[in-house]
């Protein structure tokens, strides 16, 4: 009787190899996320301290060590952010109203997803390449701001109508159906009706989009150039180069030789790494919104 | 018999609307065709200002450069001859075509018109070049009015021609033209890529450049042979790192963990993924590369294994993220039935559910091959960058930190040369791509069937 209910359904099934695959994904799991809570930590409290007001409201010099703020690499990555939205985000929105509100499902759609799935998968060292033959030389625009935000406008596009897309897509049929009834032209429904219901989705692409060119280092190498002068003006900045934080955290990293030089990076990551995380959590935010509304 | 009246109004009214625009599109047309014979560019060549209508760039013979021998004449290429009768001649297009109301037409040729400006500034590099080859090295280029001009009118024409047929169709062409600029864009660059890499490939030789050992810049050898093995193994190491962990973690997700643990890890996951490539490369440099040094003596610390490390850390998000979706995507029926024939929720997982999952695991891992080989920045900070063949302690330089360590100073066949690095690049990540694409057609039939 005692050896039946041992192997009686009721008892649990025991196999030794359990314990060891169970523990290895723990393990593999506790890998994944210490690789990402080492990294935070390290860059946050190594590079905190060195954070203060003059820091990041200060010019920056290679040579002079009382210079040593990141002020022109904020406005730069702002310009970037800026301009690249205003050529990406209208293209953007607008192919992605095409594709799911007019076009028919037929070989031009087809056609349209094959290639944002081939752009959003190039590397961004080839959009550098790409950019700096054909915008800075061709084009003329030399390194600048202007022509490193061309060339991350095609690297963003992709994610820019992904994202648009399917928010446009989780509007409800029946809204443009009643507003169809109701006589409002098709144009007239799109924007008066379909983007602002699918607004969260639109903002969410466009922070996404905005973490995509603050994170963005190998594209921006040749194109924007790593020049950290202060801008001469706010319109003529466009035409001039300019590092992004990032590049500036890369160069300051590679050329550091003392201590101090050191601590400018880690404060530079630290920046990066807080604002990288504020769109990210914004990111979140909205799309939590989208899913309620 | 009052609405009929108030309608004929307002299809009076409609009609002047849309004679007005063709008028408006017409006249914009005329002023496109008229500029051209007014001053459009004007070229420095040293201390010569030459000042260039639309007709003398498509008629003239050249531009005659006095010299110590007397002078030569440098011609002008095809090409931007072409352009610069092209914009007048398809702004007449799109006129003729108005007088015929085929507005649609009308209005691709004006688009067509407007494009020639920037066609003739891209192409008129090669007039400068030819220049540049009679000895002349300050060479400066200047616009006017008219090239400015004919760009706006272009595009304002157009817009104009397709809005006669009504506010719906002029939205619709917008739209369609905004959502083919990803398609010229993919165009444009594959086309770029191939034209700009080819050259190097047929002076180097195919099989010289791909199977070359050395590469060595003063001596004009250039072989990418070591470039391609260091990508390939780093992009290996980092797979037989980062799969392991990103998959069991995307089990744990989707298996075992509780929802409240997933919902702190998963936007952990999310956050890994959008660390900027530098922020990688920073803390490998600082931390990986020191530790290898230690556990290795003697050891140089800026290697291949320390790449792999890095690449796997990256790729781990992508992989969780495929994974567990595809998990997720698992009928519970069949880890029901699994369970219920006694299997343990273990051996399930690693016998019924990882097995359905296959296909979307792999294209996981295809997408995180795609990220590591065309990972450039955190690579160039922690592998050394010296173009060795690769061993796991060695100094390697990849196919991508091959292009960015030298591009700002190459010109010359050195410079095609990292195109044509970039042409194989582009070669590898179409493979991964189309093999993406292959397996996750395959994916959703599986799944649909």
């Amino acid at each position: 009787m005692p050896d039946e209910t041992k192997t009686s359904l009721y008892h649990k099934r025991k196999r030794g190899v359990d314990g060891v695959l169970r523990g290895l994904i723990y393990a593999a799991a506790a890998i994944t996320v210490l690789a990402l809570v080492g990294i935070l930590l390290y860059i946050l409290i190594r590079g905190i301290p060195h954070l203060s007001w003059s820091f990041l409201s200060s010019s920056y010099s290679e040579t002079d060590p009382t210079r040593k703020g990141i002020l022109p690499m904020l406005i730069n990555t702002l310009y970037l952010v800026a301009l690249t939205l205003l050529i990406a985000a209208p293209i953007g929105i607008a192919s992605a109203i095409y594709l799911t509100q007019y076009a028919k499902q037929g070989k031009l759609v087809k056609v349209i997803r094959f290639t944002t799935e081939v752009l959003s998968g190039i590397p961004s060292i080839l959009f550098g390449l790409f950019g700096y033959t054909v915008f800075c030389t061709l084009f003329r625009l030399q390194t600048s701001i202007l022509a490193g935000a061309l060339t991350m406008s095609l690297c963003v596009l992709p994610t820019i109508i992904r994202t648009t897309e399917e928010s446009l897509l989780a509007v409800p049929q029946s809204y443009q159906e009643g507003a169809l009834a109701l006589g409002a032209g098709k144009f007239r429904i799109i924007m008066g009706m379909v983007l602002p219901c699918a607004m969260p989705g639109v903002l969410t692409a466009i922070i996404l989009a905005m973490g995509r060119i603050v994170g963005e280092s190998a594209a921006l190498l040749f194109t924007a150039g790593v020049s950290y002068h202060m801008p001469t003006g706010p319109f003529s900045h466009i035409m001039e180069s300019g590092r992004t934080l990032t590049l500036h955290l890369y160069q300051t990293a590679r050329e550091a030789s003392s201590e101090d030089a050191m601590n400018v990076a880690f404060a530079t990551a630290a920046v990066l790494l807080i604002l990288v995380f504020l769109l990210n959590r914004l990111a979140a935010l909205l799309s939590r919104m989208l899913k309620k509304g | 018999m009052e609405t009929t009246m108030s309608s004929l109004a307002a299809d009076g009214k409609a009609k002047r609307r849309a004679w007005i625009k063709g008028a408006a599109a017409m006249l914009l047309g005329l002023g496109i065709v008229g500029f051209f014979f007014l001053p459009q560019m004007l070229f420095v060549f040293r201390d010569m200002g030459y000042t260039v209508t639309g007709w003398d760039l498509t008629f003239a013979q050249g531009f005659w450069i006095e010299n110590a021998q007397g002078g030569v004449l440098v011609g002008i290429p095809w090409l931007p001859r072409a352009a610069s009768i092209a914009g007048p001649a398809l702004a007449l297009c799109g006129i003729v075509l108005l007088l015929f109301r085929r507005t649609t037409l009308a209005g691709i040729a004006y688009v067509l018109s407007g494009i020639s400006p920037l066609v003739l500034l891209v192409s008129s590099a090669s007039i400068q070049t030819a220049v540049a080859s009679q000895n002349i090295s300050e060479i400066s280029v200047g616009y006017y009015l008219p090239f400015f001009y004919t760009l706006l009118a272009g595009i304002a024409g157009a817009v104009l021609s397709l809005w006669i047929q009504g506010g719906e169709k002029l939205a619709q062409s917008i739209f369609l033209v905004a959502s083919c600029v990803s398609i010229g864009a993919v165009l444009v660059i594959t086309v770029y890529i191939i034209v700009a890499g080819a050259p190097a490939l047929a002076e180097i030789g195919v099989f010289q450049f791909l199977f070359g050992t050395t590469w060595d810049v003063a001596s004009e050898q250039f072989g990418i042979l070591a470039l391609i093995l260091s990508s390939l193994a780093g992009t290996a190491g980092a797979i037989v790192l980062g799969v392991p962990i990103g998959v069991l973690t995307a089990v744990f997700l989707s298996e075992l963990a509780s929802p409240k643990v997933s919902r702190w890890i998963r936007p952990a996951i999310e956050l890994l993924a959008g660390i900027p490539s530098v922020i990688y490369g920073f803390v490998g440099m600082l931390v990986v590369v020191p530790a290898i040094r230690a556990v290795f003596p003697g050891s140089i610390g800026d290697s291949l294994l320390a790449a792999m490390i890095i690449l796997a850390i990256m790729v781990i998000p992508t992989i969780v993220n495929v994974t567990e979706n595809a998990l997720r995507a698992v009928p519970p029926s069949y880890r029901e039935a699994s369970l219920g024939l006694g299997a343990t929720p273990i051996r399930t997982i690693f016998s019924i559910t990882i097995p359905a999952a296959r296909s979307g695991i792999l294209s996981g891992v295809i997408l995180g091959v795609g990220r590591a080989i065309g990972e450039t920045m955190a690579v160039i900070m922690v592998a050394g960058n010296v173009a060795n063949m690769p061993s796991l302690l060695g100094s390697v330089r990849f196919l991508t930190t091959g292009i960015a360590m030298e591009m700002s100073y190459a010109s010359g066949l050195h410079r095609q040369a990292l195109f044509a690095i970039g042409l194989v690049l582009f070669i590898f990540i179409m493979i991964v791509n189309l093999s993406f694409t292959l397996i996750s057609r395959r994916g959703a039939k599986f799944h649909a069937g």
